[in-house]
């Protein structure tokens, strides 16, 4: 008998949600104002993420001329933080309503590209940051460092377009799923 | 008031960012990149102030004004939009004036602390660093307010009452 709907054997959304209610993270998330308060928690830590990162990044672009690229590293761990806020408040939503963010397109692109800027990171970390991280103010980066940043900015930039749109989409369970059977 | 506000949802703008399928999303999209770069900036400028990343420059930090004025600008025309597209939502809510009030006193402490501290020889200290804190949390509370608009708004439309 062949399904009415796609089977999904990579995802669980049911196990998901079976978790959140066990964890408690589901009625944070339905609480009176559960969600409203994750939803500022979210864009705060957007706000950090993209001041303490996007300003890095302008200033490896070239921009900002003159502020200490390793000094503004210093910024970085706030960005980080902001990101903690952003996965915190991130899993109370998805995972009391699973359905309405795994099957959804918006949310599918903007984990891509959530993953594309953590693999740009990585990759700048391992094979460029020791070389900028002793610059003066005034010097000049590599070419390469330009590139990093502006995929950097961009992803990120992404990430907020495709989160806002998320609403867009109210996706039925057998929409939007690439890797269903 | 309410006149005018039936008037504002019949102006052609205001049905299309309500009926176009793309235009109140494009909107919203903006208006976040734009509260992005607005509010990102200033927490960076003010987490300086604080006292992080002190290897870089404090007057340097005024070239990061015109990121954060390259984005109140992208807010306030997409805010625009959307205001267009919903006016009796937003200017029946109390909440909605918070916002303005909150983002509107966090740019002016920073300025005011950009003032008396930039270009100084000495760090800045005590009652700068309070003003500092207080511009933080203030752009925290002005997206916290931006928020809370979907959830405090009484009426949608004007099409929602008697009168």
């Amino acid at each position: 008998m062949s399904a009415a709907y796609p089977v999904d054997e990579v995802l669980d959304p049911v196990a998901i949600v079976t978790w959140s209610i066990d964890t408690g993270l589901f009625d944070i998330a339905y609480s009176a104002w559960g969600w409203p308060i994750a939803e500022i928690v979210h864009f705060s830590g957007v706000c950090l993420l993209f001041g303490a990162v996007g300003m890095f990044d302008l200033r490896m672009m070239g921009r900002l001329k003159g502020l200490s690229l390793p000094a503004m590293h210093r910024f970085i761990p706030f960005g980080v933080f902001g990101f903690l806020l952003c996965a915190a408040s991130g899993t109370i939503f998805v995972s009391s309503s699973p359905d309405q963010y795994l099957y959804n397109p918006a949310f599918q692109l903007k984990m891509a590209l959530i993953a594309l800027a953590g693999i740009n990171m990585l990759a700048f970390y391992l094979t460029t940051w020791k070389q900028v991280r002793g610059a003066i103010p005034h010097q000049p980066f590599p070419a390469r460092v330009r590139i990093f940043a502006m995929v950097s900015l961009f992803s990120w930039l992404g990430v907020i377009a495709a989160g806002r749109v998320i609403t867009a989409f109210r996706p039925p369970a057998w929409f939007w799923c690439a890797w269903c059977s | 008031m309410m006149d005018v506000l039936a008037w504002l949802e019949q102006t052609r703008l205001s049905v299309f960012v309500r009926e176009d399928f793309y235009a109140y999303f494009v909107l919203l999209i903006f208006h976040a990149w734009g509260m992005a770069f607005l509010v990102g900036g200033g927490i960076v400028v003010n987490l300086r102030v604080l006292g992080i990343a002190k290897g870089a420059e404090l007057d340097k930090f005024r070239m990061i004004f015109p990121w954060m004025k390259f984005g109140a600008v992208l807010a306030i025309i997409s805010g625009i939009g959307l205001l267009f597209g919903y006016p009796a939502k937003a200017l029946t809510n109390w909440v909605f004036a918070l916002k303005f009030i909150y983002l509107i006193a966090a740019a002016l402490l920073l300025q005011h602390v950009a003032r008396v501290s930039f270009g100084k020889k000495m760090e800045p200290v005590g009652m700068v660093k309070l003003q500092a804190l207080a511009s933080l949390l203030l752009w925290i509370a002005g997206v916290a307010a931006g928020k809370m608009l979907l959830y405090t708004n009484s009426i949608l439309m004007t099409t929602e009452l008697d009168f």
